[in-house]
């Protein structure tokens, strides 16, 4: 009798470790870890704003959005950017009712089929309100909003 | 004895259980283990590089340090932000001049770095990438005319069209004659290829130098200059916020020993960040105060403040000497020495840190786009843990 309960024991622990173990398998499964792809998109994210908001800062991007200078747009963001970041914008126009995309030609560099398949896509969402005219004397700005939408990935 | 079995074979079970628990579950959740290493290794770099980019360091002015020493104690917070701009990941020159390797006017090396940054278990290296490539293709001389061509590319060779060029040619002739013209702008084609014709003042300069000053849709500039790097023996160009230094091109502490010739400097020039021209200093082949001897006296040559040098955010320098000619060794003439300032930085990589030899796979990079005397470039961070 004694032996039997013994056994029974050793059942018992092999029983509870394989309880245990599939416990954290499931545990480690449902565990919503940050990924580094997650983290990846962010810091693509924080280069991008780094990127629009120096342009904005130094007057060029409401120029070359308002004057339509997309080539120019796509240099300026080729010599900012590393150059293993791909991009593609959008510029849009907001009006009371509908949003108008406004650059027909596109502004994008790398193969399109980068921000298909890749699984790091960063989108940056700038807002630009209008262009100052005029000179210093007579300086005025009209409220004229576009929306940018700058789709950062990794080459 | 049955019971005694009964406990071996229950113990050896256990056991069994417990070294497969010890191995199974970490190999388990190793995966995740890892995403949690690199995002804190990742948010560790993200901090390091933004107490690098966007701290001034603290003295706030400490890269201006006139007598800074090697590993200048007085530095007691790391930081390149320069101190008299508002705007964020603008850059102080001087500060990034403090990481030169081999600076004559001294510099912090990477374990100092990395003490002030408190990274004692980390590995980091910084690199400063120019924003695109220009290259001279060909520079020559038609009696009356300097002709200059360049390409200018994307970092991946890709032509660069409408790119702007601005040349300013510099050049010497016989015992007198020196003179700086500027030209353009002038627009890169198709194929990023930009041609140009300067007018000189006389025919056929003895010396000569085209410096190109390229801008790419009005954000980002590049300067460049011509002209074959010749063996410099005369002096070392530094500059330390309104001060220029001249310092011995013979390493400590054997400066004081031959060739010992006397060099006078005839004309110092600044190009600004925008193209604007400088005459800093005119001197004589008599005078006292531009003179120097290359193997006699102390490391630092000769020195002279001028002010508003700093703000005025001078890209490129250009000293005429009154030397013996370093290309021929004979006979006392002009010679022109043009330097990019920060010299570390013109049109190659900056590197600082460590080596990044196999860590690439256990590291993370983290880059901005960062302002340098009114140059745009590429900031790169990369971190990795070390043991201690």
């Amino acid at each position: 009798m004694k032996n039997k309960n013994g056994q029974m024991r050793v059942i018992e622990t092999i029983l509870a470790s394989f309880i245990i173990v599939f416990a954290l398998s499931f545990a480690n499964i449902l565990a919503i870890t940050p990924t580094s792809q997650k983290y990846e998109a962010t810091e693509l994210e924080k280069l991008g704003y780094n990127v629009l908001h120096d342009l904005d800062e130094q007057g060029l991007l409401a120029r070359f959005v308002y004057t339509e200078e997309w080539d120019d747009i796509v240099a300026a963001l080729r010599v900012t950017l590393p150059i293993d970041v791909y991009f593609n914008m959008t510029v849009y126009y907001l009006d009371d009712t509908n949003v108008t995309k406004v650059n027909q030609k596109p502004i994008s560099y790398g193969y399109p089929e980068t921000f298909v398949t890749s699984k790091n896509i960063a989108s940056i969402t700038y807002g630009l309100i209008g262009y100052p005219i005029g000179n210093n004397s007579t300086y005025q700005a009209t409220y004229d909003p576009r929306i940018i939408i700058l789709q950062l990935a990794r080459g | 004895m049955n019971a005694v079995y009964d406990h071996i074979i229950a113990i050896l079970v256990v056991g069994m259980i417990f070294v497969g628990a010890v191995v199974v579950l970490p190999t388990m959740s190793i995966v995740n283990l890892q995403a949690v290493d690199q995002q804190q290794l990742r948010n560790t770099a993200l901090n390091v590089f933004n107490a690098m980019l966007l701290d001034t360091g603290e003295p706030v002015d400490w890269g201006s340090f006139r007598s800074f020493k090697m590993n200048d104690p007085r530095v007691q917070r790391f930081g390149l932000a320069s101190a008299q701009e508002s705007k964020f990941y603008v850059l102080d020159p001087d500060k990034v001049q403090r990481l030169v390797v081999g600076n004559p006017m001294n510099y912090c090396d990477y374990t100092r770095v990395r003490e002030l940054l408190g990274l004692q278990n980390y590995g980091f290296h910084l690199r400063i990438i120019p924003p695109f490539n220009v290259t001279f293709l060909d520079t020559h001389v038609t009696p009356c005319c300097v002709n200059y061509k360049a390409s200018v590319a994307y970092l991946d060779g890709t032509p660069i069209p409408n790119a702007q060029t601005y040349a300013t040619v510099v050049y010497a002739k016989g015992k007198d004659y020196f003179n700086i013209t500027q030209s353009g702008p002038v627009g890169t084609n198709p194929m990023g290829i930009c041609e140009g014709t300067v007018e000189l003042g006389i025919t056929e300069p003895d010396y000569y130098m085209v410096t190109l000053r390229v801008t790419v849709a009005d954000v980002a500039t590049l300067v460049a200059t011509s002209g074959e790097p010749f063996n410099n023996t005369i002096a070392i160009i530094n500059v330390v916020y309104d001060t220029l230094v001249l310092t011995s091109t013979k390493d400590p502490p054997d400066y004081n020993e031959p060739p010992n010739e006397n060099v006078w400097i005839l004309d110092i020039v600044a190009i600004g960040s925008q193209g604007l021209l400088w005459h800093l200093f005119d001197g004589t082949k008599a005078g006292q105060d531009n003179k120097f001897n290359t193997g006699v006296g102390t490391f630092e040559l000769w020195y002279e403040d001028f002010p508003g040098l700093h703000d005025f955010e001078p890209v490129v320098f250009i000293f005429n000497f009154w030397a013996v000619d370093p290309i021929t060794g004979l006979g006392r003439q002009q010679v022109l020495i043009v330097m990019a300032y920060p010299d570390v930085l013109g049109t190659s990589v900056f590197d600082y840190g460590g080596s990044l030899k196999n860590v690439r796979g256990a590291s993370v990079k983290v880059q901005r786009s960062v302002v340098i005397s009114s140059m745009t470039y590429t900031a790169e961070l990369w971190l990795w843990k070390e043991s201690p």
